[in-house]
């Protein structure tokens, strides 16, 4: 288990078909329930840690969890993407709770909500 | 089941749409704007393949008083005498170009304080590189590519000798993809999960190597009877326990030395005449690996001593690229600078940009298949690519393929398709699909990929046999691998992403059996811990200064093994 999207906090990114976290997943383990308009890992094994799931989410609806095998549970590590200034500011938290963040240059493509496929309606397009 | 076709003409298309087939697009693009330029990529380009996490560093670049040829001669002595000269120097002629390009599209690159780029060791330089995918999917869409994002691409179409496109399928809508191309760019990557994982279960993809590149663009050379270059030249990489992440980030970011469980700085006591921790790459696997074997693991890197701001600059550059490191030390309480940082080998990939595999190529990046060309880790003959070398490739491989559909000479019209080979790559892509439900006995994706992992765990040099082969086990492992392709027939698959799996372990299987055809032929141990041939333990210049290469054919599927010269210039 590598990522939980917290299904209190993801909101499915309205009426996304293909919300950001599903499309930038490189392995194709994220899909959205439609019904309840919500994003889960639907392949819990075959996650790679490579996070930008985590990143593009607008919500910061994505925990990232290390394998139960590597370490014990409650620490965090927390991506927040600080808009419009290219900069992610990381936030590490061990589980006594002492906080570390640091601030990285980055450059930030903006990214739609949803994306059309061939042959679907139009997505909304508001970019994040 | 009736399945959608899309048959779409285009004149350039590039398989993969990662690092050098992001770069191919664009180099494509600005120097033939008229051409149409077309990639296909199983995830999306924006975040898929090996730059998905991002990186921290570019890992080949001339830094001040480098050469082209420099950096050949350092790549050749790091592979144990053995590299295509004219490969790499042609590469290494184009690092500057492409790393000002993508700093231009706006990534971060580390600079002194007049300006120059921050070096780490000999040939890295910094970056902040932790949006680099994004930048280049950008780059290649403003650059007018059209982008296939989610087709997984299975086959090449193919007159004779010459590839006349591609085929594969759409994991969102399921729809038949035909590329239809006058010039084909292959650039998949390489291959991981060949081998066991080092980690079971619910940690199986923590792998360093992309888990989604299997192999798929060689396999797709093999079958198509392209000629092939030293799969024997595994990659096992030293990497940290249990993440399995870079360890050149602390071993060359803070100049820390290898330890043993005693203390000992055993690469400078027992590697001294091979460079101690600046020995070749297979030897700084090589020299722990012993280590363990002989009772003195665990192995570290010795980063204590490091000051606060030493560690807090080493954790903001995994965040980078390998954000789990930071995760893993906060989780376990571990500050660097007080204890050592345990590190582990890892199970083989097969990777042509830190080792030689991958496909035959000219100075054009020209596979032996006409309109066929190769960039990044799935062409072979260049090591040393890492980033910038896969871009360079890229852009050597599109400008030879424009060249050849609007230069002088005859110029590559599109083939005619034939109905009848369409119908029979169709219906090769979707069989597992097809036969859900209709097999007594299937196997799942996953089984027959855990069955090829053990075969190649136990018997081609894995994990489990201390990554050492001899002329029996590899005997072994061929005959057990002779057994796949038949139960590659009870292969099914429930759902367009179970397709994708079962073509994952198609490919595999297929690069598995040449792969070991490749370790069986090389009778020298040329490459200690990529390639331990423990009955020809000792490295043979006499006989095998020279690259071992197959070529399967397209009738038999008998795997041909021949050898090419090693041609020296610098
Ligand atoms: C974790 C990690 C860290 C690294 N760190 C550094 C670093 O800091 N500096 C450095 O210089 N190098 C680094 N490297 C090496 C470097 O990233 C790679 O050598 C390089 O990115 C490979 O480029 P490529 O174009 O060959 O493959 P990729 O960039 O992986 O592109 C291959 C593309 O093909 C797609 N694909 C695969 N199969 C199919 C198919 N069947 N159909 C359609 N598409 C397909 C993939 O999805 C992917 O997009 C690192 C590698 C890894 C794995
Ligand atoms: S961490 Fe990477 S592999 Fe895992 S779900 Fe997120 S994007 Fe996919
Ligand atoms: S990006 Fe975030 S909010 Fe949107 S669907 Fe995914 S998890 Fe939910």
């Amino acid at each position: 288990m590598a990522i939980w999207i917290d299904p209190e906090k993801c909101n499915g990114c309205y009426g996304a078909l293909q919300p950001p976290c599903l499309r930038m997943c490189p392995g194709d383990l994220i899909v959205k329930d439609v019904a309840a308009n919500k994003a889960y890992l639907k392949y819990v094994n075959d996650c790679w840690d490579c996070l930008p799931c985590v990143k593009v989410c607008p919500e910061e609806a994505i925990e990232f969890h290390l394998s139960p095998q590597f370490a014990g549970k409650g620490a965090r590590l927390i991506p927040h993407v600080v808009k419009g200034k290219d900069l992610i500011e990381w936030e590490s938290i061990d589980v006594f709770g002492k906080r570390e963040t640091f601030e990285i240059r980055t450059k930030l493509i903006a990214m739609a909500l949803d994306e059309k496929l061939e042959g679907e309606p139009q997505p909304i397009d508001f970019s994040i | 089941m009736k399945i959608e076709r899309k048959i779409i003409d285009t004149d350039i298309l590039i398989i993969g749409g990662g690092t050098a087939g992001c770069m191919a697009a664009v180099e494509a693009k600005e120097r033939y704007p008229n051409l149409k330029v077309t990639i296909l990529e199983k995830a999306h380009i924006d975040r898929s393949g090996c730059l998905a996490g991002g990186m921290n560093a570019i890992n080949a670049y001339l830094n001040k008083g480098e050469t082209a040829e420099s950096f050949t001669k350092y790549v050749k002595w790091d592979a144990c005498g053995l590299i295509r000269e004219d490969l790499v120097s042609s590469m290494a002629e184009l690092f500057e170009y492409c790393v000002k390009k993508v700093e231009k599209w706006g990534l971060p690159i580390l600079c002194d304080e007049v300006g120059n780029y921050q070096a780490r060791g000999r040939w890295n330089i910094k970056i902040n590189g932790e949006s680099l995918k994004p930048i280049l999917a950008k780059a290649a869409r403003s650059a007018g590519a059209q982008v296939y994002n989610w087709i997984v691409t299975t086959n090449l179409l193919t007159d004779h000798n010459r590839v006349i496109g591609a085929v594969g399928f759409s994991l969102r809508t399921g729809a038949f993809y035909i590329v239809h191309a006058k010039a084909t760019i292959m650039a998949t990557g390489g291959a991981s999960r060949l081998y066991r994982p080092n980690n079971p279960g619910d940690a199986a993809y923590k792998t360093w190597y992309c888990p989604y590149n299997t192999g798929a663009g060689y396999a797709m050379g093999i079958r198509s009877g392209a000629e092939m270059t030293s799969f024997e030249m595994r990659y096992v990489a030293l990497r940290t326990k249990d993440t399995i992440a870079p360890t050149g980030t602390i071993a060359l970011g803070v100049n820390a030395p290898q330890i043993n469980a005693k203390g000992e700085k055993f690469m400078k006591t027992r590697y001294a005449e091979m460079g101690g921790d600046h020995s070749p790459t297979p030897y700084r696997t090589y020299g722990p690996m012993q280590e363990m074997k002989e009772g003195r693991g665990p192995i570290y890197l010795d980063t204590r001593g490091l000051s606060e701001k030493q560690v807090y600059d080493l954790k903001a550059a995994y965040l980078d690229m390998y954000p789990s490191m930071v995760l893993y030390w906060t989780a376990n309480n571990i500050n660097p600078a007080k204890e050592p940082i345990e590190v582990q080998v890892t199970e083989p990939y097969i990777v042509g940009g830190h080792c030689q595999s991958g496909y035959w190529v000219d100075t054009n990046r020209k596979t032996t298949l006409d309109g066929l060309y190769a960039a990044g880790d799935v062409s072979g003959g260049a090591p040393y690519k890492f980033v910038s070398g896969c871009w360079s490739e890229g852009v050597i491989a599109a400008r030879a393929a424009g060249e050849a559909i609007v230069g002088a000479g005859s110029k590559p019209t599109l083939h005619p398709l034939s109905e009848e080979q369409m119908a029979i790559e169709e219906e090769r892509t979707y069989k597992p699909l097809l036969m859900m439900g209709k097999i007594r006995y299937p196997f799942s994706p996953a089984e027959l990929e855990a069955r090829l992992q053990k075969i190649m765990d136990q018997y081609a040099g894995g994990a489990s046999t201390g990554y050492e082969m001899n002329e029996e086990l590899l005997t072994l492992a061929r005959e057990r691998l002779s057994h796949l392709p038949d139960a590659l027939s009870q292969l099914v698959a429930s759902d367009w992403h179970q397709l994708m799996k079962a073509h994952e372990v198609i490919d595999r299987v297929d690069l598995a059996q040449v792969l070991v055809e490749h370790l069986i032929y090389r009778k020298e141990t040329r490459w200690p811990s990529y390639q331990t041939r423990v009955d020809y333990p000792k490295r043979n210049d006499a006989t095998w200064l020279l690259f071992v290469n197959s070529r399967r054919d397209r009738g038999s599927d008998k795997i041909n093994m021949f050898t090419r010269p090693y041609k020296q210039s610098v």
